[in-house]
């Protein structure tokens, strides 16, 4: 009986299952294909005939010695290793907060919500407006020190970076929030209390139950920020546009950048599916350790 | 030392008034039950003994300290919840040795105390399982492992037997009961069992919606309960309970129960506790202390079903309201349909005033 | 007719035997019980009875026919869940009228069902409320007419009445017993509780680790176990069972506490004797005493734990005597109360014999 059903379902489910493919594998198939090539828009010739332009690995090699790739990369890293744990810390924080009640709860939780809800490239554009030197974020912080400060931030090479991971952070977080205060929720109340009455302290609870409680939770909330994180793009784009120079040129940008100046396709879609291989290997390790616990 | 005083306590969440005003003395080392159907306040009670939930008013004293302001993490006493909350995420041993790390015990010291609480309760060859999965039996012993490893002086259970199979029930019992003894510890159960309550207690506290019914020894709530809804609540059945009018008869004053009959006469002492009150009495007697009595003589009932439970036979007489139930020996042979002539033990009966339900001194 | 039977049914989970070659019959119109610890195989074979399960090996039949190959759908029948299950958005009667309304059964019919089932579990008054307005009793009265109104062969209850407080339970025993009576239907019933078993089954099974142990009324099963395993299981406080020695023309038990005569009975290794035929007095010189160890009043009985050489036993005595711990006391029985038992469990022949 049981054999029907799975059987019945299966068939049932073969027309998505056939759309599922086609959508999914047949790119990548043809990504792989011109990964293989030198092809390029410029070259004249339709997709199809790529094979003419056949360089087997040397893509691959070319990107391995790219050093303006493992620069994006750096960045790219940079950016999620300082986004990624302010954003889990923050939300960490806010979630704490919210599992009591206070005043005002309903409406400090919609207004807590609302950076995620905004077109990430409108985000772009609004923090591209309030990081000018002349714009409102130098005008808090000229008030809070006291004396006028007239930084340039998306100029400055040194700073633009962190003017994005600024924006990154303030979209983000409240992702980070929601996904962490469900987990919160899911932790047993009668085991806090078994806790508080053995003796445990509010850190000591925190460490030994509501941690360990949300383990699986937090590693997919790490997991979805790292992935989105690494692919950052549009809110960087319109802030600077990947400069100045390439001071804030993530592998997004970098890969932008290549594909439609340059235009060598066959290029980009080596340095793509290098990052899909790498990025699935760390996510099935990723998820092989979570379903362990 | 450790006895417990309620002062006075009430409870109110939002309207609703869970505990209506509860004073109770348990002293150092005694087995109290607090015993109720559901939402009668016992559950309420406890969580404000163990520092869970505040009183609206009252006071709570251990040792004659006053414990308002006390958080719960610091009154020293040992709780185990109706569902254990075992920390599943960790092992057994981790589970009982979590208040002695949480509060810095040196580990030696650790080490010793888990492995003979483990001993204790037979859990010895579980210590470094997972705690998840484990059946519900031993869940429940590392539950009362755990707590009792600190030797709080105050342990709180809250109905720790309810999720448990009847034959291992019986068996936790008996192993609770021990457990206090030899640990001395002021205990306090809240059950809606009340064979259990008897069972296990010293002192049993009956409550009903929130108000403190009656508070005494099994015996004493078993031989003299103080209302209509204690009568009822303790014994396996219930005492019976039958309204009935003062008729005269040509042997003495009886009450007449309507369509079951007439009582047997009441006697002097009961005759003047009815004069006394001036008002309409039930007639209460326990369905096991009644003796078979020839045709004629005492009550007659139908009999509408027989319950034969293992050593007792329970025959259930008469209809709806008026119904009543017998107790007897198996070895009676009585069968649904035939008449039971009977007659409450003359000690055995209880009178109690209709309209309070308060018993009737005296009688 | 609606006779079920199970003829050397056996299912495994994996490595684990579920249900062990169990065989048996419920007949028609029978208030019969599974009983046993958890994890002993009652829901299974629940499940095998309504078909989400298909047996490994052996046969089921329902009224006289191999149903093994029977979908659930078309087994007739009914189970009432332990959480009722009642759909809250309908009203008692759309509840009990909604199984024959998926049957496309017709209207008349339905309504005529509907009214017999009403009637005869006294639920006319409520049929137009919402399940969430009913008494816990009531909803349970609901749930039983909609499993009824599908004119099942049977209906099947896993343990329902567990989560209810002590004193509901035993109101609520009474009450199943007599719906299942007017209802006229066979009633299959799980439970580990072995004071509602015996108060309700006509007849019943007790479980151990899958295999059946005994089939029986439950009357019959307590006077007569087959084993040491079902005479613990029924009976509370437990059955004494204690290791005896044969001596002259008895046997003893206790470091002597306990002689009984026995011509006929060869061979037992141990005796069990139920603490409500244990009889106790105070010791009066003669012969081997037992002492009191604990003295448990109940009110209509007191429960006394004795204690002699290194056996421990548990007597039950009506009333509120007056006895004490550490005070010594004679122990005697009816022998004809006492069951033999050989040295791997099982009975040997109730004895006959000489009362002391």
């Amino acid at each position: 009986m049981k054999d029907d059903g799975a059987k019945l379902g299966f068939r049932l489910t073969l027309p998505a299952q056939v759309l599922v493919l086609f959508i999914s594998v047949f790119p990548l198939l043809m990504q792989l294909y011109i990964s293989l090539t030198d092809w390029s828009p410029l070259a004249g010739t339709s997709w199809t005939q790529a094979w003419a332009m056949w360089n087997t690995f040397a893509n691959y090699t070319d990107l391995i010695y790219d050093q303006r790739l493992w620069s994006a990369l750096g960045r790219t890293a940079l950016v999620i290793g300082v986004c990624v744990p302010v954003e889990f810390l923050l939300g960490l924080g806010l979630a704490t907060l919210f599992m009591d009640d206070f005043p005002g709860k309903r409406a400090a939780y919609s207004i807590l919500i609302m950076p995620m809800m905004v077109v990430p490239a409108v985000a772009g554009y609004m923090f591209f407006m309030l990081f000018q030197s002349g714009g409102p974020i130098n005008d808090i912080l000229s008030n809070l020190i006291g004396h006028p400060i007239t930084v340039a931030w998306l100029s400055d090479p040194n700073l633009a970076l962190l003017a994005v991971m600024v924006a990154d952070i303030w979209q983000w977080t409240p992702l980070m929030f929601l996904i962490l205060l469900a987990g919160l929720a899911g932790v047993p109340e009668d085991q806090i209390k078994a806790a508080t009455l053995l003796g445990a302290g509010p850190v000591q609870r925190f460490v030994t139950i509501v941690l360990p409680r949300m383990k699986t939770i937090i590693g997919i909330a790490l997991a979805i920020r790292v992935i989105e994180c690494f692919k950052i793009f549009d809110t960087l784009f319109i802030m600077t546009g990947g400069g100045p120079g390439v001071a804030t040129e993530t592998i997004s940008v970098y890969i932008y950048k290549i594909a439609t100046q340059d235009l060598i396709w066959g290029y980009v879609a080596a340095i793509a599916l290098a990052i899909l291989i790498v990025l699935s290997i760390a996510c099935v390790w990723a998820l092989k350790r979570m379903a362990r616990t | 030392m450790s006895t417990i005083h309620l002062q006075n306590l009430v409870k109110h969440f939002g309207p609703f008034t869970a505990l209506k005003t509860m004073d109770l003395t348990i002293a150092d080392g005694e087995f109290v039950a607090l015993l109720g159907p559901s939402g009668c306040g016992k559950s309420t009670t406890m969580n404000m003994i163990a520092g869970m939930e505040r009183p609206s008013e009252g006071r709570i004293l251990f040792d004659g300290r006053d414990m308002a302001g006390v958080p719960m993490g610091r009154r020293g006493v040992g709780f185990v919840f109706q569902n254990y909350a075992i920390f599943t995420h960790l092992t057994v041993r981790q589970n009982l040795a979590y208040g002695l790390r949480a509060t810095r015990r040196p580990v030696d010291e650790v080490n010793r105390r888990v492995s003979a609480m483990a001993d204790l309760l037979q859990l010895t060859t579980m210590l470094d399982r997972p705690s998840a999965g484990l059946s519900v039996n031993i869940l429940q012993r590392v539950a009362i492992g755990r707590s009792a490893v600190m030797e709080p002086s105050i342990f709180l259970l809250d109905e720790p037997l309810s999720n448990v199979d009847a034959a291992f029930r019986t068996v936790m019992r008996t192993e609770l009961k021990a457990l206090q003894r030899q640990f001395r510890q002021t205990m306090v159960y809240v059950t809606h069992d009340q064979l259990e309550a008897m069972t296990m207690a010293d002192r049993i506290a009956v409550m009903d919606h929130g108000v403190l019914q009656q508070v005494g020894t099994p015996l004493e709530i078993y031989n003299d309960p103080a209302n209509l809804f204690v009568a009822r609540f303790i014994g396996s059945p219930g005492m019976n309970l039958l309204q009935g009018q003062p008729v005269e008869t040509a042997t003495g004053l009886a009450l007449d129960l309507g369509p079951l009959g007439q009582t047997p006469p009441l006697s002097e002492p009961q005759v003047a506790a009815l004069r006394q009150a001036q008002a309409d009495v039930v007639y209460g007697f326990r369905p096991e202390l009644v003796a078979l009595v020839p045709e004629g003589q005492g009550m007659a009932m139908p009999i509408t079903f027989v319950e034969r439970i293992g050593a007792r036979t329970i025959l259930h007489l008469g209809q709806g309201s008026a119904s009543a139930k017998v107790v007897l020996e198996n070895d009676a042979g009585l069968q649904t349909g035939q008449v039971l002539h009977f007659a409450p033990l003359p000690h055995a009966i209880r009178l109690f005033e209709a309209a309070s339900g308060i018993a009737l001194k005296g009688a | 007719m609606a006779e079920i039977a199970f003829h050397n049914v056996t299912k495994r989970y994996g490595d684990m035997v579920a249900v062990d070659n169990a065989s048996f019959t419920v007949a028609d119109n029978e208030f019969f019980c599974f009983f046993g610890p958890p994890l002993s195989g009652k829901s299974t074979i629940l499940r095998l009875i309504l078909g989400l399960e298909k047996p490994d090996a052996g046969e089921i039949l329902i009224d006289g026919k191999v149903v093994n190959a029977v979908s659930p759908a078309q087994r007739n029948i009914a189970m009432v869940f332990q959480n009722l299950a009642l759909f809250p958005h309908m009203s008692a009667a759309d509840n009990i009228r909604f199984p024959l309304i998926e049957r496309n059964e017709a209207p008349a019919i339905i309504e005529a069902r509907l009214k017999d089932a009403a009637e005869k579990l006294h639920i006319v008054h409520i049929l137009h409320k919402m399940p969430g307005q009913l008494s816990g009793g009531e909803r349970q009265r609901v749930a039983i007419a909609r499993a009824l109104v599908r004119d099942p062969a049977a209906y099947l209850m896993d343990d329902p009445i567990s989560a209810l407080d002590a004193r509901l339970r035993e109101e609520t025993r009474v009450e199943l017993k007599r719906i299942q009576r007017e209802a006229g239907r066979t009633l299959i019933y799980v439970t580990h509780d072995q004071e509602e078993a015996m108060s309700v089954a006509d007849r019943m099974a007790i479980l151990e680790h899958g295999v059946i142990r005994q089939v029986g009324a439950p009357v019959e099963i307590y006077d007569n176990p087959a084993t040491t395993y079902v005479a613990r299981f029924l009976g509370s406080p437990t059955m004494n069972i204690l290791p005896v020695q044969r001596v002259g023309e008895g046997y003893e038990a206790a470091s002597g506490a306990l002689r009984i005569q026995s011509q006929t009975v060869v061979g037992a290794a141990e005796l069990g004797l139920r603490p409500e035929d244990l009889r106790v007095q105070p010791f009066a010189g003669k012969g081997s005493p037992a002492t009191v160890a604990e003295v448990e009043p109940l009110g209509g009985y007191t429960v006394v734990t004795l204690t002699a050489g290194d056996v421990s036993l548990r007597a039950m005595v009506r009333g509120q005597p007056d006895l004490r711990v550490g005070v010594q006391v004679t122990l005697s029985c009816d022998p004809a109360k006492v069951i033999y038992f050989g040295a791997s469990g099982t009975t040997l022949t109730r004895m006959r014999g000489v009362a002391q």
